[in-house]
Order: C-alpha cells, then sequence, then structure tokens
C-alpha cells in the first residue's frame, strides 16, 4: 500500500504536485496561491491546456518550478455534486496520472465539505495504486511503478489521520480480496486458500477450518459432489469477529457467505475453452467475504460477523459428478444435477443453511459469480441483487451507491421457482433453457435459506474489470468490500457512520522519502507500522501455529444490531 | 369470438361451470362429490361433475390472488372448450357467477374470452370453438356495464393476438397498415406514410430495415383524438410499436430453427394498435396516438450491410454492427417522430433482445425508461392487469459501449464486443438497447419528456410448456401491452 500522510500545505521540495480543481475554482485563491510560488506557471498552464476543472478532465505540466517535477491538475467537476465518491475518484485519477513519480503531494483543499474529504482522496489514490506483480520475476526496475507514497495537503492534518485510520483497514480488506481473486489455481486451491484466511486471526478473528472428513460428517453432501472430481480437497473457513460485548452465545450476528470455487472447469458439462483461465476467479465471492472480514476486524467495527467461506475445485475427472446424479444437500433436500457447472449453487446451499441452523443470524448476504446470464442482464456496472427482504435489498443498494459499487435488484417469485421442479428429487440445479437463468439460481439458493432474511449478489459481472476505473485498476475489483463494510458501518454499528478512529500514531503510515531527496517535506508522518495483513510469502508460520488472538477493543455501551 | 350472453337464471342444458372460491360453502349435492374427488379450489383446478345435475357441472377453484377470479373464467372455459375441440359436447356453456361481484363477473369473461379466443385458420375446416357463454348473474342490469368493459377489451386484445398470429406472406408492410384503416370507422385518424414520404423526411432507419424487402416499409399514426376541450388541447400521449412484420435477420441472418415465430416480430406494433382500439371503443376522454414503424427485415440484394452508416430522422449518424439488430433502428426513427408530436409522455412497445429473455424469462417484460413517475405508474399497472414487468437499469457504462469509431454511435455490440476472456462472451444487449433508444427518445438537448421502453421479448408468444402470464392459455400471440397500455391510460392519462 502506498503510505499516507497528512500535512499542511506547503510547496515540496521535489516531486510532483496534484491539483485536483472544481470548475468553479478556475481563476480563483487556490490557484492564484500556487502561481505566487510557482511564478504563474499555474493560470499559463490551465490556459494553454484548456483545463476548465471538467469531472474526468487532467492536465499535466512538466517542471512547474519551485523544484517540482510535474504539476498533475486533476477536473472535480461542479462544486455542489462533489461528494466522497468523487474525492475517491479524483485521488485515483491523480494516481494514474503521476507516472513515474516516486513522491508526490496532493492539494485536497478544493475538496471539502465534509471531514473525510482528504482521508477520501488518500484512499482513491491507494485503491488506484495497488499491484499484483508476485510474478513478474524479470521486470525491469525503470518499468515498475514507483510511487512510494503520498503526502495530502489539507486545513487540519491530525483530523484527516483519524479519518484515514478507518478507510486504511477498509483498502486493507480490498486488497486481500483482490490479491486472492488474482492468484492462480494451481497456487490458490482450497487448502492454500484456507491457510491464509488463518492469517486473519492475528486481527482478532476467529478462524475455523472444516476439512473433507469434518463435511462428510456434517453431510455436506451438495458442495462435496462438487470436490469430488478434483484432487484438492474441499475446505470451509468459518471466520467470525465478535466486535461488540455481547456473549457469544446471546449474540445474533449478521452473516457473509462467500462462493469459493478457486478453479471451475465446469466439471463433466466442461466449458467451452476460450476465456475459461478466467475461471480462477470464480472464488471471487469467498475472496470479497474474506476482505471484508478484514475490513471490519482492521477497524475494529463494533459488530458480530460471521463471515462463511465453502471453497472446492470443479473438475473433471473419473470421479467426478455426472449430469443426472442426485445428491442429498445438508438441510435434507434432494438435488438433481443436471449441469456440474452450475456448481456454485451447490456449494452455497449447504453453506447457507450451515449457516442458519448454526448462528442463526439477523440476516445472510451471499456473494457469488454466480451466471453469466447476470452480465446479459445487467452488463459489467451493476451486480445483480436477489433478496427475500425489501429493507435489507433497500439499504444494500443505497450502501453501493455510496461507495460507488452498485446493485440492481432482481425479482424472485414462484412462476420463476417452477422452473427448478425435479421429476426425481426436490430440485433440479438448473431450469430449462436460458430464460431467467439468474433468476432460477437465486430460487435455487433461496429454497436453502428457510426463512433467515436474505440477499443474495451475483458479482459475475462486477469482479473483474477488464479496464482501469478510476479506483479500481484493471483485473480483480474486489466489489462489494465496501458496499459490505459500509452497509455495517450504516446500520449495524449504531448510528456514526465510521467508528471512533484509532489515536493517529498509531496507524498512519509515513511517507518513508525512500528514493526521494526531500524527506524534509515528509516530515510530517510518523514510521509506517506492520502492514494490517502480512503477505502471504513472508514466511508465517505453519497453518496450525497457535497465533496470539488480541483481543478486539472492548468499549463499554454496545448497541445491538439496527434492524 | 367468444359470444356473451348475461342471464339471471339457466337456459338450456348446456354444461355449468360454477366458481369455487376456497372454503365457500357447495350446495349438497356437489359439496359431496367435491369432497369424494379430493377438490381443493385453492388450487385453481377444475372437476367434472357428471349426473349429479341434469347438465354436466364443473367446479372451478378461485385461486388466491389477484388475477384469480379471470385465472378461473379461463380455467372454466378451457374445461368445456376442450371438450368441444375433441370434437364432441356442446359449444354453448355457461358459468354461474351468482353470488359475485359484477366485478367478478366481469373477470369471469375477460378469462373466458381471453382462453376462449381463435386465432386466424387457414385450413378449409378449422377447428371447432366454443362459441356462446351464458353468464349467470343477479342483476343482469348490475352486470351489464362491466361486461362491455370486458367485450371491448377482447376485441381489442384480439385484435392484437390475430395480427401477431398472421404469417409473414400475408401479413406484409402495406398489408398491416391496411388492416389498421378500420380503426377510422371508430374516430380514430389513420395515416400511412410510404416509401416516398420516409424518404422525404429523412427516416433512414426504417427505411433502411425495409430496404431489402419486396415490400416497402410504413410509419403509420394513428389518432386517437380523446373528446372534450380539455383533452382536445392536451398533448397527447404516445405509443410507439415494432412492427417488423417478418425479421430474417438481414444480411446477419438468424439460425433456421424457430425462425418461423419472427412473423411476430410486429407484437409491439400490434400491441399499439390494440390498445388504440380498446381507448376507441370504450371512448376514452385522453389524447393518445401510436406510432407504428412497419418493415420487413428481409435478406435481399440491396439489404443494409453490417458496417453500413445511416443517417437517421433524429439526424444522429448510426453504424450498424449487426443487421438482425433492427428493432432499434426503426424505433429510433419512430420515437424521433414521437418527440415531434410535443407528446406529455413516450411509451414504447418492442419485441427487441433475446437478453431480455435471459434476464428476465418468460414471466417479466424489461422496463426501461427516464422518468420515475411514469416507471412506477406502468408496473403498477402491469401489476394491475396480469402483464408484470421489472425494472431494468441504463447505466454510463452501456452507453459508453455504443461509442462507435466512424458515426455518432453504433446500434448494438460484436460478439465479444465487451472485452476478451468469459466474461466478454455475454453482452447486456437489451440495456444496450434501451441506452441506443434514449439517444432518440430523450435526447440530453431538447425537452425533457417523460419515456418508458418495454422489451416485451419473452411476452409476446406463448409457448407450449412455457408459463408466461398468471394463467395457462394456448399457445400463440398473447396481446401483452394491450391491457397494460389501456391501464395505464386509464389510471394516469385521464385523471
Amino acid at each position: 500500500m502506498l503510505d499516507i500522510a497528512f500535512a499542511k500545505a506547503a510547496l515540496p521540495e521535489s516531486g510532483a504536485l496534484v491539483l485536483p480543481l472544481a470548475e468553479e475554482d478556475m481563476g480563483g485563491a487556490l490557484i492564484a496561491e500556487w502561481d505566487r510560488l510557482l511564478g504563474g506557471h499555474v493560470t499559463r498552464g490551465v490556459a494553454a491546456a484548456e483545463f476548465k476543472g471538467r469531472k474526468g478532465q487532467s492536465a499535466t505540466l512538466l517542471a512547474p518550478g519551485g523544484g517540482l517535477s510535474r504539476l498533475v491538475l486533476v477536473g472535480l467537476g461542479k462544486r455542489e455534486a462533489l461528494d466522497a465518491a468523487a474525492a475517491e475518484a479524483a485521488g485515483g485519477n491523480a494516481a494514474a496520472a503521476l507516472g513515474r513519480e516516486s513522491v508526490a503531494s496532493i492539494d485536497a483543499r478544493a475538496i471539502g465539505g465534509w471531514a473525510g474529504a482528504p482521508a477520501d482522496i488518500a484512499l482513491g489514490a491507494v485503491l488506484r495504486a495497488w499491484r499484483f506483480d508476485r510474478y513478474r520475476t524479470k521486470e525491469k526496475p525503470e518499468d515498475k511503478p514507483r510511487l512510494g507514497g503520498i503526502k495530502v495537503l489539507c486545513e487540519d492534518p491530525s483530523a484527516a489521520k483519524a479519518e484515514w485510520a478507518p478507510r486504511r483497514a477498509v483498502a486493507e480488506g480490498v486488497f486481500l480480496a483482490r490479491e486472492l481473486v488474482s492468484e492462480p489455481a494451481n497456487i490458490l486451491n482450497p487448502p492454500e486458500f484456507a491457510d491464509r484466511l488463518r492469517k486473519l486471526e492475528k486481527l482478532g478473528v476467529e478462524v475455523e477450518v472444516f476439512g473433507q472428513k469434518d463435511l462428510e460428517k456434517l453431510g455436506f453432501g451438495a458442495m462435496l459432489c462438487v470436490s469430488q472430481g478434483s484432487a484438492q480437497p474441499p475446505r470451509m473457513v468459518v471466520m467470525r469477529w465478535n466486535g461488540t460485548d455481547q456473549k457469544k452465545k446471546d449474540s445474533k450476528p449478521i452473516a457473509f457467505i462467500g462462493k469459493g470455487v478457486t478453479f471451475d472447469t465446469g466439471g463433466i458439462s466442461i466449458k467451452p475453452a476460450g476465456g475459461m483461465e478466467d475461471m480462477k476467479w470464480d472464488m471471487a465471492g469467498a475472496g470479497t467475504v474474506s476482505g471484508l472480514m478484514a475490513a471490519l476486524a482492521g477497524r475494529k467495527a463494533k459488530v458480530d460477523v460471521v463471515g462463511i467461506v465453502g471453497l472446492v475445485e470443479n473438475m473433471p475427472s473419473g470421479t467426478a459428478t455426472r449430469p443426472g446424479d442426485v445428491v442429498t444437500s445438508y438441510s435434507g433436500q434432494t438435488i438433481e444435477v443436471i449441469n456440474t457447472d452450475a456448481e456454485g449453487r451447490l456449494v452455497l446451499a449447504d453453506v447457507l443453511s450451515y449457516c442458519k441452523k448454526r448462528f442463526d443470524p439477523a440476516f445472510m448476504v451471499n456473494l457469488a459469480t454466480l451466471t453469466g446470464a447476470i452480465i446479459v442482464s445487467l452488463g459489467h456496472e451493476h451486480a445483480g441483487l436477489f433478496s427475500n427482504d425489501d429493507g435489507l435489498a433497500r439499504r444494500i443498494e443505497e450502501a453501493g451507491k455510496a461507495v460507488g459499487e452498485l446493485a440492481w435488484r432482481m425479482p424472485l417469485g414462484e412462476a420463476y421457482d417452477r422452473a427448478i421442479k425435479s421429476d426425481i428429487a426436490d430440485m433440479r440445479n438448473v431450469g430449462a433453457g436460458r430464460a431467467g437463468g439468474s433468476i432460477t439460481a437465486a430460487q435455487f439458493l433461496q429454497r436453502f435459506v428457510e426463512g433467515c432474511p436474505w440477499a443474495h449478489l451475483d458479482i459475475a459481472g462486477t469482479a473483474w474489470s477488464s479496464k482501469d476505473q478510476p479506483t479500481v485498476p484493471k483485473g480483480a475489483t474486489a466489489w462489494g468490500v465496501r458496499l459490505l463494510d459500509r452497509l455495517v458501518a450504516e446500520h449495524h454499528e449504531g448510528r456514526q457512520a465510521t467508528p471512533e478512529p484509532e489515536p493517529a500514531e498509531e496507524e498512519v503510515a509515513a511517507v518513508t522519502g525512500a528514493g526521494s531527496a526531500s524527506p524534509a517535506v515528509l516530515s510530517e508522518g510518523t514510521p509506517a507500522t506492520e502492514p494490517l495483513l502480512p503477505a502471504p510469502d513472508t514466511g508465517a508460520g505453519p497453518a496450525g501455529e497457535p497465533a496470539p488472538v488480541p483481543l478486539p477493543t472492548r468499549r463499554p455501551a454496545t448497541r445491538r444490531p439496527r434492524r | 369470438m367468444l359470444k356473451f350472453r348475461l342471464l339471471d337464471r339457466p337456459r338450456g342444458l348446456h354444461p355449468v361451470a360454477v366458481p369455487v372460491r376456497p372454503g365457500a360453502p357447495l350446495p349438497a349435492p356437489l359439496a359431496a362429490a367435491a369432497s369424494a374427488a379430493g377438490f381443493e379450489a385453492a388450487r385453481g383446478e377444475a372437476l367434472r361433475l357428471d349426473g349429479v345435475e341434469e347438465r354436466t357441472v364443473w367446479l372451478v377453484g378461485v385461486a388466491p390472488g389477484p388475477q384469480g377470479m379471470e385465472a378461473a373464467g379461463a380455467l372454466a372455459a378451457a374445461s368445456m372448450a376442450e371438450a368441444v375441440e375433441g370434437g364432441h359436447g356442446p359449444r354453448h356453456g355457461a358459468i354461474d357467477a351468482r353470488g359475485l361481484s359484477p366485478e367478478d363477473a366481469a373477470a369471469l369473461a375477460m378469462g373466458a374470452g381471453m382462453r376462449a379466443h381463435r386465432l386466424p385458420h387457414y385450413g378449409a375446416e378449422p377447428p371447432p370453438a366454443l362459441r356462446q357463454l351464458d353468464l349467470l348473474v343477479d342483476s343482469v342490469e348490475a352486470a351489464e356495464p362491466g361486461l362491455a368493459r370486458a367485450r371491448a377489451l377482447l376485441r381489442a386484445v384480439g385484435f392484437a393476438r390475430d395480427l401477431a398470429a398472421e404469417p409473414g406472406n400475408i401479413l406484409t408492410p402495406p398489408a398491416f397498415a391496411g388492416r389498421l384503416e378500420v380503426l377510422s370507422e371508430l374516430g380514430v385518424e389513420v395515416s400511412v406514410h410510404g416509401r416516398g414520404w420516409l424518404e422525404r423526411h429523412g427516416y433512414g432507419g426504417l427505411l433502411a430495415v425495409g430496404r431489402g424487402s419486396a415490400f416497402p416499409p410504413r410509419l403509420v399514426t394513428l389518432r386517437w383524438p380523446g373528446h372534450g376541450r380539455r383533452y382536445r388541447e392536451a398533448p397527447p400521449v404516445v405509443f410507439v410499436g415494432k412492427g417488423i412484420t417478418f425479421d430474417t435477420g438481414g444480411i446477419s441472418i438468424k439460425p433456421a430453427a424457430g425462425m418461423e415465430a419472427m412473423k411476430a416480430d410486429m407484437a409491439g406494433a400490434a400491441a399499439c394498435a390494440g390498445a388504440i382500439l380498446s381507448l376507441a371503443l370504450r371512448d376514452s376522454p385522453a389524447a393518445v396516438t401510436a406510432v407504428l414503424a412497419i418493415a420487413e427485415n428481409a435478406t435481399g440484394a440491396d439489404s443494409y450491410r453490417p458496417g453500413d452508416v445511416l443517417r437517421t430522422a433524429s439526424g444522429l449518424q448510426v453504424e450498424v454492427v449487426d443487421t438482425d439488430a433492427e428493432g432499434r433502428l426503426v424505433l429510433a426513427d419512430a420515437l424521433h417522430h414521437a418527440r415531434g408530436l410535443r407528446p406529455r409522455a413516450i411509451l414504447d412497445l418492442a419485441t427487441l433482445t433475446g437478453s431480455i429473455v435471459t434476464a428476465l424469462g418468460h414471466q417479466r417484460a424489461g422496463l426501461f425508461g427516464n422518468d420515475e413517475g411514469l416507471r412506477d405508474a406502468v408496473m403498477a399497472a402491469g401489476e394491475a392487469v396480469g402483464e408484470p414487468l421489472w425494472p431494468m437499469p441504463i447505466g454510463a457504462r452501456h452507453r459508453e459501449d455504443l461509442a462507435s469509431d466512424i458515426a455518432d454511435l453504433r446500434h448494438c455490440l460484436p460478439p465479444g464486443g465487451l472485452g476478451p476472456g468469459w466474461a466478454g462472451r455475454f453482452l447486456p444487449d437489451a440495456c444496450h438497447a434501451a441506452a441506443f433508444l434514449r439517444e432518440f427518445a430523450a435526447p440530453d438537448e431538447g425537452e425533457r419528456i417523460p419515456w418508458a421502453h418495454l422489451d416485451i421479448a419473452g411476452m409476446d408468444l406463448r409457448e407450449e410448456g412455457k408459463e408466461a402470464g398468471p394463467y395457462p392459455l394456448p399457445p400463440g400471440p398473447s396481446g401483452y401491452g394491450v391491457r397494460l397500455l389501456d391501464r395505464l391510460v386509464a389510471d394516469r392519462f385521464e385523471a
């Protein structure tokens, strides 16, 4: 992660300066102030580049004076439309425009009106600057991105630092999800996935791993019929974050469930070869739930949460499930497997009913790259949202709008449910034909929630991006981590949108100044703390290693989740 | 068409259907028989009883739900019609609506009429059909207005269903326009614009699609003026319908299997025409105009090609990617024409995309638009008449995806057009189509007019074994949209 520091505005001695400007700022005091320091370069550059401050517009002025290497102007659009999403986009666009710079400052003073504005810019920059380069071994140093840190110039650096702490934790969660989703399937198989989740124990998350024998004993017939064709054994990982004072047995947690098919060949109903490599990200639902747990624990959210992921690999082989096979799910309902490539719902079926039975949660939200049909329905801008609870659905839609992860409600209904009737079992795993394919999948899942308030997010169109977006580089998006974090913050932690920030010294990272000739300008920050999540290749101990579980900060008052 | 007769006591000995609400008591002999057969009204099932009375009695369950009574009427007609269609049994039946409200009696008639409607048949001996139904009511006078309303709607829906059922060689674009002339007898102003007019006015989308066919395209407007000073001066509501009398796909030709269903690719236009007929029959005070874009998308030596750039009526230049996405091209011109009428709202209906069927199946039509109030009203009207929809998005990305290298925009994306990989195989074509139409129905510049786009591709035909609609009806054109539009006008534009 980029190191982030906050400081009062002053001319940086070197590096780049980013100047986000609203349309109303053109010819205003902010430009005049920088002009005084830079000998009029800003006004000349604005005129020459025809920069008007329009949303998405940017311009780069090289060697603008004052020892700076470049000045990047980023348009914010109209001031009245400025919000957190616009600030994040500006931060993201700034990070993308910084090129080979190693150190940069962003003047956040044009964005205001709410306390977190400088931190929102920082979040946008950090999210955009993420890169997955574990397997690039021959990349020349000059081709690697060099940006190591960003200093955000603002009116009140200490307030900004406090706002940054929870955002930083969310960014860590996003990165965990992106990393898991980016990993190839020969590396990230179900046991490896489970091992990586054990590392969340360091954040105070309780992690329970279920192996093949455990799942057999539980009777997970639906989930196991998916994994039985693979040489890789399945895993179910139960993660619990107890952020309230509630005793565990009295607690009514909220639950998040993820589909984790580490690779999906389709099984005997094998997929066409073209594009199959993308099926390494058929575990994005599980990746998102993992990232969400890291985010909530990282910011010590005052909420009791259960996150469960069902991890399997779907392979064709002599032991694989055949079309026509009938399996008995954990719930006791029988399923005729018509298409072995509709495997995600089989995994989720068992995990959903297990979660309901064991935890009786206030609600369950599951995420899954479930159907291609949802892309045909909605494209790549909205995930499909199915729910048996209008209030929950509305809260998810609103949280999504707030963080720029959009969900679109899709219908459920008895007429759709009839499409999965089977002649031989309680249900088939697909409807006949392609009509309403995402809806019939959701109907299938609904048969396993047993009346629990529930929402299903079909993220097949949003989990992976084929092009760069302002705060999401091409590739794994971690769609859902931020939405669900926001959902929890808005509705399940009492009134505050974000918890009280940690003392600034603890969490705020500094620009290290590596590669920079001017440590002086970077003195605002304090030494960086350890990253919240150790990278998986940094030699953490064996999976079974008893990790000390730091207790989350207890606070005297506890609010029950509001519904 | 099924004939109805209102009676306050049975006449003759033809079979009678008795609607049974769950929990409602039955006369003793019927109750004993129903109990012996394990009859359950709530399941919406029918039970035939012979010998209990002099005549055959059908017990017809009224399932709970808003369309329960109408479904029971359909079930009654179906029960009696099965015998008729098998070549035995009288062509005359009765439904006993005594003890029910006039609304319920009308709903029973509506359902029976929907089920008993006979589509055009070109054989020497059309199969026999149920001809007449007596509706037994407590008061003939009280039931008359509701039945009149049901008759008008049934005629309007039947008009649309018949048009959609006509084969492509019979219902060519000029023939379709000709069939609409009958509406003028009811006070509808019918204007038909032919190729010359379209060329003079630059309707390049409609002309291009119709170019490959031996039968030239038509733009038809059906103007129901409404009545009363207030309404005459009010701007009209405009319906816009896609009327592709047969869709081969053009140069981007469709696969052969199932292509015969493409004779119904004018169901949107037929529904608009049916709705105008309904408004005229019930003398609606609201001014409503239908704009129908009628063409045949044929494969011919002069067909338009993928890669062609068309200048549409609005002036926008459109790059053609796939000639089988022709509906949005003819609608582009029709929507532009509609805007020229300075309407208070525009609603377009089109069997537009396969994508909407993948999204919503055969249970709901897709609803797009630019106005929440209109959207909610359309949703409510659809629910009320058993023609449900679901709102769908037009996202910023959907519009961006339509960027063209050579023109103002392209009308759809090629396969794989959203990038490589697994996800690139899937295109949100219904959303793309709606984003395309928005450029013509609600352009950024110009007056903002509330607009709704109904993608009815999954709803125009009832297929064997595939559900569509709240209760079973025989396979064939459904007339989807007629009742919805009629209801929408009544609820929103007549008040």
